[in-house]
């Protein structure tokens, strides 16, 4: 590679600010889907006297067309940022000022109308969570999308994603520290009981909402400020249909898009995750204490990413994070098998946790990677550079397999496995039989595991690697230089 | 050019001046919304909202939650300290407030007998329809206003009845919580009444459908609306002659700690038929408004009705 493809772009402090802008975004979005569904089922209209079944399906309905509008919005925004020709850049104006309307509306989600009409009620639902969707696209996929646009050089890109990535991660959980804190902080301020009853209005979670939405501005601001897009934007104007078609016809780019349709099932250990605490930690409390380890291993997952991209490339850290997280979560079925349900596997079986954890550093890093190079493909072979769409169409397939996995997950835990649902109004979880907890297990390890090695598969197919991937990038530079010169002269 | 012209933009100042602006408009939402929805801010919802509780499911039990009684302390630890530790340290030197760590009380696990241990809830089942009776009997006689011998007597039966059933002494709050709240669940629902519910994966039936009190009342699809009138103010003076200071004291609360006093008639109406009116007594303390549990009456909202 020439020095023109070494040459370091970024000052550090850039590298550390898009990681902190990355967090910031997460923090909001990571907060609101789950805190706005309890919002709108618990919280909303408390005391209006409306049909519960009616909004419990309303509620489901709202987050389905919201989802929709999120897909739409998907594609719609990439070609939308991929016309953008600022003199910021391409992504930054959608960040910088998308995050204003975004925060705003945030907020407005938990500021529900003081109704007694039930109709009123549910047409606000749609309305302000679609927006909040759309919104939230506007920001969210041009924030990913960065990272292609931070440096022209693959190997400094590499890192700047691999970092932001794991400061997305972290973000994604921020919510819940926050919810916390400002719990204890109420109770410090309210006393106990009073504090109970204000919880029991929702009034955490709009305070809670709040701090999230000053969190993203507050850090994405911090990136407006200090970073700059370095890899200059094509000019050409390109029309929604070629544009879309991009998405499919790029084979690598399909190929990576595709890993999260084959692997749709992984997070199916998420819908049974409560019950493993129930039955195997002893206390549904305790799914915080299940989740943890992994957590902290997905942490340390996407730092470890990053070393090994240093050894090996896209390609081979993808398949290798596989096959080793299919094998983690198959010891830990066999060990959990080995020892019963009973006390003596919580320990080993949160440390394998912690183990199983790692893998999912991976998927939150190498495709982005692997997209950034996508897109210097494209370029490659078209002329034009379309960051948007690319992440874009990534962030497409993520939905539907993110529908999948929620259809998917209830009905392994409710049909497959033979649940039984206590009967008893005093009993909150009835007994299982033995049959039920293995099945259990198995949708917590075996069928993940399964779905790990299925995400691998496309990438077999997935060539932009070693000889290729440096030539296209020696031809990028080079063509970027003639520009140079050329409107210099011009 | 464009380089010249991206220099003109002075990112630093738009940083600042957006993150304030935002954090005025947070702030603005946040206060309006807080203010709007946290009852404890609104004297007459706090009153709607005490006769609410105990009206609608003869939940006199949680109303609690909004009093003068839960002030400093949660609901729960209050019953906890002065009902349920004296009984579980029995043995031990306990009074109200004493630290119990050190302290060996019946909610050691050592008391569990085979039982206990083996218990996968059916016991628990048969202690809780046990109490039942006599928590309908006690809310029944007297509501909730004098809830010292409401939890005085269903604890004591409480430990009898847990002995036989079990075969051994072990007490803890959760049992007893439990049992008590089980109990105050199944009053409500005697009350309002219940409908054949299925688990909708499995269609186990969860409940079935059984004609509540109120329902034989007021017909299946009653619906009964809560609302404070005729607001008072009440002179410190007037309210602190006819306050129980003692029990305040043992809420933590001092008669100076109240800056304003009000009383509310609250009606219960089915559509347009008045079926109950109480006289709330609520108190400002801090900014938040209490229902002052000594001095109201609810007897009323448990008159209007017989179960049985």
């Amino acid at each position: 590679m020439n020095d023109g493809a070494n040459k370091k772009y970024m000052k550090k402090s850039e590298i550390v600010t898009f990681g902190i802008g990355l967090f910031g975004v997460a923090l909001l979005t990571g907060w609101m889907p789950d805190y706005t569904a309890t919002f709108f089922a618990d919280f909303a209209f408390k005391g209006k006297g409306f049909d519960s079944d009616t909004m419990s399906g309303i509620i489901s309905t709202v987050f389905l067309v919201a989802g929709i509008v999120g897909a739409v919005c998907e594609l719609v925004i990439g070609y939308l940022v991929d016309n953008t020709k600022t003199k910021f850049g391409k992504v930054k104006p959608w960040v910088g000022f998308g995050v204003v309307p975004l925060a705003l509306i945030s907020m407005l989600v938990f500021v529900a109308p003081n109704t007694n009409n039930q109709t009123v009620a549910i047409i606000w639902m749609f309305v302000i969570y679609s927006l909040y969707t759309a919104f939230c696209c506007a920001v969210e996929s041009p924030a990913n999308c960065f990272g292609s646009l931070c440096s022209p050089n693959p190997s400094e890109r590499s890192s700047a994603i691999s970092i932001a990535s794991f400061l997305r991660s972290v973000g994604q959980s921020g919510g819940m520290v926050v919810i916390l804190v400002v719990g204890l902080i109420m109770k410090a301020v309210m006393g106990q009981q009073q504090f109970k009853n204000a919880e029991a209005q929702g009034l955490d979670l709009i305070i809670s909402t709040a701090v999230c939405a000053l969190g993203i501005i507050l850090f994405t601001m911090i990136f407006f400020v200090n970073n700059k897009e370095r890899v200059p934007f094509t000019q050409e104007k390109v029309s929604l249909k070629d544009a879309v078609k991009v998405v499919f016809t790029n084979k690598n780019l399909l190929m990576v898009s595709l890993t999260k349709l084959t692997g749709c099932g992984r997070g199916v250990y998420g819908t049974v995750s409560l019950y493993i605490a129930v039955f195997l930690l002893g206390s549904k409390d305790l799914k915080l204490a299940l989740l943890l380890p992994m957590g902290i291993g997905t942490a340390v997952g996407t730092l470890l990413v990053n070393f090994v991209l240093k050894k090996f490339n896209t390609k081979q850290t993808f398949i290798l994070f596989c096959v080793y997280g299919a094998s983690s979560l198959a010891i830990l079925f066999l060990v959990s098998r080995g020892i019963g349900f009973n006390d003596g596997l919580i320990i080993p079986f949160l440390i394998l946790n912690f183990f199983c954890g790692l893998q999912h550093g991976n998927t939150n890093v190498t495709p982005n990677i692997m997209i950034a190079d996508c897109v210097d493909e494209i370029e490659y072979k078209t002329g034009k550079r379309q960051e948007g769409l690319a992440y874009a169409g990534y962030g497409l397939f993520s939905k539907v397999a993110s529908a999948l996995t929620k259809g998917f997950g209830p009905w392994l835990l409710y049909t497959w496995s033979g649940y039984a649902v206590s009967t008893n109004a005093s009993v909150a979880y009835a007994q299982q039989t033995d049959g039920t907890l293995n099945k259990l297990l198995m949708i917590y390890t075996i069928i993940p595991a399964v779905f790990v090695v299925l995400q691998a598969v496309p990438i077999f197919f997935y060539d932009m690697v070693g000889e290729k991937k440096e030539r296209i990038i020696k031809e990028l530079i080079a063509r970027r230089e003639a520009n140079g010169e050329a409107k210099s002269e011009g | 050019m464009a380089k010249k012209n991206a220099k003109e933009f002075n990112f630093k100042l738009y940083a600042v001046a957006v993150f304030f602006a935002v954090l005025a408009a947070l702030v603005a939402i946040t206060y309006s919304t807080y203010t709007a929805r946290y009852i404890a801010l609104h004297p007459d919802r706090v009153a709607e909202n005490f006769v609410d509780t105990v009206v609608q499911n003869g939940d006199g039990y949680n109303a609690y939650k909004t009093t003068v009684a839960s002030k400093n302390m949660k609901y729960g630890d209050f019953i906890r300290k002065y009902y349920m530790n004296p009984l579980i340290f029995r043995d031990e030197a306990y009074t109200p407030g004493t630290p119990t760590d050190a302290m060996t009380g019946y909610n050691d696990d050592s008391f569990k007998g085979e039982k206990s241990l083996n218990d996968d809830g059916t016991l628990q089942g048969q202690l809780i329809d046990r109490m039942y009776p006599l928590y309908e009997e006690l809310v029944s006689e007297n509501g909730w206003d004098n809830y010292d011998k409401i939890y005085t007597e269903y604890f004591d039966e409480l430990i009898k009845a847990r002995k036989e059933i079990y075969g051994d002494d072990y007490l803890s709050d959760e049992v007893m919580f439990t049992v008590l709240e089980a109990n105050v669940l199944t009053y409500g629902q005697t009350l309002t009444g219940t409908e054949d519910t299925f688990d909708e994966n499995t269609g186990i039936q969860l409940t079935k459908k059984q004609e509540g009190v109120y329902q034989k009342l007021f017909g299946e699809d009653y619906k009964l609306t809560v609302k404070a009138e005729n607001e008072k103010a009440i002179e410190l003076s007037d309210w602190l002659a006819s306050t129980d200071e003692a029990a305040l004291e043992t809420y933590g609360i001092k008669a100076d700690d109240v800056k304003e006093a009000k009383s509310f008639d609250v009606t219960v109406c089915s559509g347009d038929e008045k079926i109950a009116t109480v006289t709330v007594t609520v108190v400002k303390i801090k900014s938040s408004w209490y229902v002052d549990n000594t001095v109201t009456d609810t007897s009323a909202l448990y008159e209007f009705y017989e179960i049985g």
